[in-house]
């Protein structure tokens, strides 16, 4: 986010609310609980700045990086017809991880090559359901071509398209809260997870265990892609740090000899 | 209540010997209109302006970063001809940081590193040594001082 | 169009592992590969008595990976208990300790909070000046108070940046003389008379922002 001049009283209006909100007398006094991330205090800044927004290649810099470069180095290793696990988590209303597959049918010449997995998980089993039913309105699919909506979506009605059946039942929607270990272990291991914006919420505790989940979840070698504004400089220091073109990935060391 | 102690007369800067190739330094500078592009290091907000303030009046281009993660992050997205490098940083210290650095190939993992630190003993710069740092430099460090040997680090003219 | 398959992953998917006793996971800390500590340091926090399973670990392992797991556990136990466990490697010669160490308390701000006043009157320059960092993460008022009165006495210059560090994001104006003071008091230290000078201004100019 680059905050110029012009949005000084922008910015000052919006902190002035969380001041009130939360009965800071001083900015000093709201920074300070602002640091003890009391009752969601992060999160409900971060709202203030942001719309909170989802729709289809979002980030599509990240997908060409996925098929450009992360999948090419995951089948170096790989026989045909082996697997390939994409893991979204958080998947929200399901834009990402349909994405995703769209993405690769349409960009990446060996799909048809590789076993191909993508799940999609969240927390919150409403947006879960609203996935697997894969409805979305005009806003969602902004930045899709009238081609690339013509073959893989169902127009319901003026506001409303839904994915088609076959591409419907080939993402995989679970529930899943990224801290608990007892819930990421069954996902499995995966070649590469997207993980966005969801981290920078976390309070220190709950972000080191997070991360500590989602290496778990990666196979040696394996990729995670954070959100744009994001860096694990702030969250763990698990991963390697890997730069393709201008996106910054990180991967879970592969195996040394013990 | 005895007299304060009066502020000890500024260690000598310890200098270790320059035990990786550098590459080509001037090509950076050449990409950014001739500045030199120094990046400063340190979780310390105020210690990353003191250095920003004092580089910038010397006529080099600054970028900071809070640990050793993000400085690798900065390293692997840009060119720069001098990292100074604290110890003491979260999530990634400074000597990992270094020992992570110098396993990368060139030319980000040649940058000519000055670390900074509080500590003056002789088995602190032999660490920082053995983890890939050229030089070494007490803190507090004098802004001129700095300037000086990112200077010579950097080939920057006098 | 070409179908994405939905593959069978058994052989992906970890076998959930049986729950190990304490025992069993104290022996697999000391004896265990990378991958089998790493698992066991992250099972021990809800094991009965996780923390001594952490604390005997901690002292042993040389795994960066390890023991970042161990002081995630130690962190997610969160006693007082657990951060006295923790606080011992804030004197660590190796660095990454050190780090390990002060991020594993930082997750933990309750537990620290009452250690903060005596290890900010530690006998080790190097332990107060980390220790300044851990009142950043404890509410304005009291790291202000600890931090002023640390500031009073203190004759180590590093040490007094790290609070001033501190100081000029959450102080107050209240601050102001005693800051004036220390500058006065290391006036031929130029960063701390810098920073003196910007943590002024900073809060300074929060005071006029005040609702």
């Amino acid at each position: 986010m680059v905050f110029t001049e012009a949005r000084r009283y922008y910015v000052e209006r919006r902190i002035a609310d969380r001041m009130a909100a939360t009965a800071s007398r001083t900015f000093a006094d709201y920074f300070s609980y602002l640091r003890q991330e009391v009752h969601g205090e992060v999160e409900q800044i971060i709202n203030a700045f942001t719309v909170n927004e989802t729709y289809f290649y979002r980030e599509d810099h990240q997908l060409e990086c996925l098929t450009r470069d992360l999948l090419r180095e995951r089948i170096q290793d790989r026989t045909a017809g082996g697997p390939i696990r994409i893991w979204s988590a958080p998947c929200s209303t399901g834009e990402e991880p349909y994405s995703i597959a769209i993405w690769l049918l349409e960009n990446w010449p060996q799909v048809d090559t590789y076993d191909i997995e993508i799940i999609g998980s969240d927390i919150d089993t409403r947006v879960l359901e609203a996935a697997a039913a894969g409805i979305f309105g005009k806003r969602a699919l902004m930045r899709l071509t009238p081609q690339l909506i013509a073959t893989y979506f169902r127009q319901l009605d003026e506001e409303r398209w839904q994915i088609l059946d076959d591409l419907r039942g080939s993402v995989q929607f679970s529930r899943v809260n990224i801290v608990e270990t007892r819930e990421t272990r069954p996902q499995g291991r995966f070649d590469v997870i997207f993980c966005r914006n969801v981290l920078i919420y976390f309070d220190d505790e709950s972000r080191r265990v997070a991360a500590e989940n989602l290496y778990d979840n990666l196979l040696p070698g394996g990729y995670i892609c954070l959100g744009h504004t994001e860096s694990m400089s702030r969250i763990s220091p698990l991963f390697e740090v890997c730069r393709y073109s201008d996106a910054i990935v990180y991967r879970k060391p592969r195996e040394k000899r013990a | 209540m005895t007299a304060p102690e009066a502020f000890p007369s500024e260690a000598r800067p310890r200098e270790l010997e320059l035990g990786v190739d550098t590459g080509s330094r001037d090509e950076t500078a050449s990409k950014h209109g001739g500045r030199k592009r120094i990046l400063v290091v340190d979780d310390a907000a105020l210690m990353r302006a003191y250095y920003r303030q004092a580089l910038e009046r010397a006529g080099f281009e600054v970028e900071e970063a809070l640990n050793g993660l993000e400085a690798l992050e900065k390293l692997l997205m840009q060119a720069f001809d001098v990292a100074i490098v604290d110890v003491n940083m979260p999530q990634m210290d400074g000597m990992t940081f270094l020992r992570a650095l110098r396993a990368r190939e060139l030319p980000a993992g040649g940058i000519p590193a000055l670390v900074t630190s509080t500590e003056a003993g002789e088995q602190d710069v032999a660490a920082a040594r053995n983890a890939g740092a050229n030089y070494y430099l007490v803190k507090p460090v004098a802004q001129q001082t700095l300037v000086d040997y990112v200077a010579m680090l950097s080939g920057a003219a006098p | 169009m070409p179908l994405i398959r939905k593959p069978q992953t058994a052989g992906l998917v970890q076998p959930d592992a049986p729950a190990k006793s304490q025992g069993e996971l104290a022996k697999t800390l000391r004896e265990g590969s990378i991958d089998e500590r790493w698992n066991a340091a992250r099972a021990a926090a809800g094991a009965a008595d996780g923390l001594t399973l952490l604390r005997d670990a901690l002292s042993g392992e040389s795994h960066p990976r390890v023991r970042e797991a161990i002081f995630t556990g130690l962190a997610r136990i969160g006693t007082v208990g657990s951060a006295e466990a923790v606080v011992p490697f804030l004197r660590s010669d190796d660095s990454n300790l050190r780090t390990g160490a002060l991020d594993a308390l930082r997750a933990m701000p309750a537990a620290v909070a009452g250690l903060i006043p005596s290890l900010l009157k530690d006998d080790d320059a190097d332990v107060r000046l980390l220790s300044c960092e851990l009142a950043r993460h404890q509410p304005a008022a009291d790291a202000g108070r600890m931090l002023a009165e640390l500031l009073a006495g203190e004759r180590e210059a590093n040490v007094c940046a790290a609070a001033i560090e501190v100081l000029a994001e959450t102080g107050g104006p209240e601050l102001l003389p005693l800051l004036e003071q220390c500058a006065a008091r290391f006036s031929n230290d130029p960063f701390l008379v810098f920073a003196v000078g910007a943590a002024a201004q900073r809060i300074g100019s929060q005071a006029m922002n005040r609702g």
